[in-house]
């Protein structure tokens, strides 16, 4: 059966912080969540950075429950290019990068990217003095 | 008896392939199963290098002259305005000098692409006089046209220096890299333990005169570097916990090689330029020994907050916990990450070593030590 695979921004309202969404999502519409990021304060809003892989007629039913507790969703479709070949590994991006997706190897001292970690933030963009960093505005 | 070599009985060694040539980073390691003794023993030369961002760079440049020629009082390379005031066709390229339109592009960017081989457009203009007549100039040099291009940095290499924090509630774009509000990260710049004038702090052996690794290629130490400053806070290992020796450097830039020479620009700051420098270190006795046997950990810098003009002092942290990429500060754990390249330092402490190893690269003994118990001056404000 064909399967989906959508990367999305689910913005909570501060009322439905605290009801176990993610736990629903998997239990009820049989969906892969994979959470690659997360600020959620109890009593505020709250953001979870979620790959969705399921059937298109569970990620549908998914997306409608999700719509129906009023979250937000917004597709992730910018993506960040890394000229990783001219990179001079001195690591000045990866303090920034608060998803962890640049990150210094502790032994060979040299930077590391994991593309399925980024959210597209863009603080290494305006971090790397050797401007190597690219918005993508591709379809996701 | 204790071991005494000379810098000549260095040379003949290294000159018979008999000398035994580490890193700063060997060493160090070295240094927690041997004594000084043990390793001014063993130990002939070692090999300290940084890859980091310094600004005070630059190269001079004569261009040759044209036919009928010009006295070029107003030029610029790339678009990116160079000093002409020396003589008719002497140019000097500051590495932080920006282009007007385009504040990401600057000298040294221009410098890196003379290095590189490419062309690039010259446009200059004069007054004319009797001797010069031309009046302006639109031409294209490269590495294959020019008489001379000579890298000259009067500060570069830092003997520490301090970490640098925001705890104010926005961001910061500084010389010292993006800094996140409210302590978001921290950034560090040196090479620690494998970094030069940390692995001779008192400059024993380090002075006018030494042959050093610059650019790719061999330089010197030309002079001390400006704001060399002596008089530093010391930690119980000797090494200064601020920054406070420089070095001024020289070197060929015909025979320099891009990949040691980049150009930088921070976000809002301005253009810099990444200067690889390697320094030889000979272990004289054990008292050298015990220097370049340091650790990071037992290299001291401060913390301090570029959120606040006056960039006042919140903390102090050492090299080893900077590098695992997480200091702690008012209970709160930071991420840090560095602007200087410590895998291009290594790279660069390799080649000399290997250098070295080979017979291609003898030690210079200073021909001037650096001065000693000089202080800062700062500007004062007079109406």
């Amino acid at each position: 059966m064909a399967r989906t695979k959508k990367r999305m921004v689910l913005r909570f309202p501060a009322d439905t912080v605290n009801e176990p969404i993610t736990y629903t999502l998997i239990k009820e519409y049989d969906v892969l969540i994979n959470i690659l990021n997360a600020d959620i304060t109890h009593g505020k809003e709250g953001n979870l950075l979620i790959e969705m892989i399921g059937s298109k007629e569970n990620v549908g039913r998914a997306m409608d429950y999700l719509q129906d507790k009023q979250v937000e969703i917004s597709p992730v479709v910018k993506t960040i290019l890394f000229n990783e070949s001219a990179c001079i590994h001195c690591g000045a991006c990866s303090s920034v990068c608060f998803p962890g997706a640049l990150n210094m190897d502790p032994e060979s001292r040299k930077l590391l990217f994991f593309p399925e970690k980024c959210v597209a933030c863009e603080l290494c963009i305006k971090a790397c003095p050797l401007q190597l960093f690219q918005l993508n505005f591709g379809v996701n | 008896m204790s071991v005494r070599k000379t810098f000549q009985e260095i040379n003949e060694r290294i000159k018979r392939g008999e000398a035994v040539v580490m890193t700063a980073e060997e060493v160090s390691a070295m240094g927690r199963t041997h004594s000084p003794a043990q390793v001014a023993e063993k130990v002939d030369v070692v090999t300290t290098a940084t890859f980091g961002p310094m600004c005070s760079s630059g190269m001079f440049i004569n261009t040759g002259h044209a036919n009928p020629p010009i006295r070029m009082e107003k030029a610029t390379l790339n678009g990116v305005p160079v000093f002409t005031g020396i003589a008719a066709v002497d140019l000097y390229i500051g590495a932080t000098e920006n282009h007007p339109e385009n504040p990401a592009y600057g000298g040294a960017h221009v410098i890196e692409e003379l290095i590189a081989g490419k062309d690039v457009e010259l446009e200059a203009h004069a007054k004319g006089t009797d001797c010069y007549p031309l009046k302006s100039i639109k031409t294209t040099i490269n590495r294959s046209n020019i008489n001379e291009m000579v890298m000259f940095n009067p500060r570069n290499a830092y003997q520490n220096y301090p970490v640098a924090v925001n705890q104010s509630n926005q961001i910061k774009y500084t010389y010292m890299g993006s800094l996140l509000p409210r302590l978001g990260n921290a950034n560090y710049s040196t090479s620690g333990e494998l970094s030069p004038l940390l692995n001779d702090p008192e400059m024993r052996t380090i002075g006018m005169g030494t042959r050093i690794f610059l650019g790719g290629t061999t330089g010197y130490i030309s002079w001390y570097g400006t704001q060399f400053k002596t008089d530093a806070e010391l930690n119980e290992f000797g090494v200064p916990v601020s920054n406070a020796a420089t070095l001024a450097v020289i070197g060929d830039g015909f025979r320099m090689d891009p990949s040691f020479i980049k150009a930088a620009y921070y976000e809002k700051y301005g253009v810099s330029m990444f200067v690889g420098i390697g320094v030889p270190i000979p272990v004289l006795d054990e008292e050298m020994a015990s220097c370049v046997m340091i650790r990071n950990e037992q290299i001291t810098t401060r913390i301090l907050d570029y959120g606040d003009p006056d960039h006042p002092e919140l903390g102090r942290t050492n090299y080893s916990e900077l590098m695992s990429g997480e200091i702690e500060l008012n209970q709160k754990k930071i991420k840090t990450s560095s602007l200087s390249s410590l895998y291009k330092a290594r790279e660069i402490a390799e080649l000399l070593k290997e250098q070295i190893d080979r017979g291609e690269f003898l030690l210079s003994e200073p021909v001037e030590a650096f001065p000693k118990g000089k202080g800062l001056n700062s500007l004062e404000i007079r109406s």
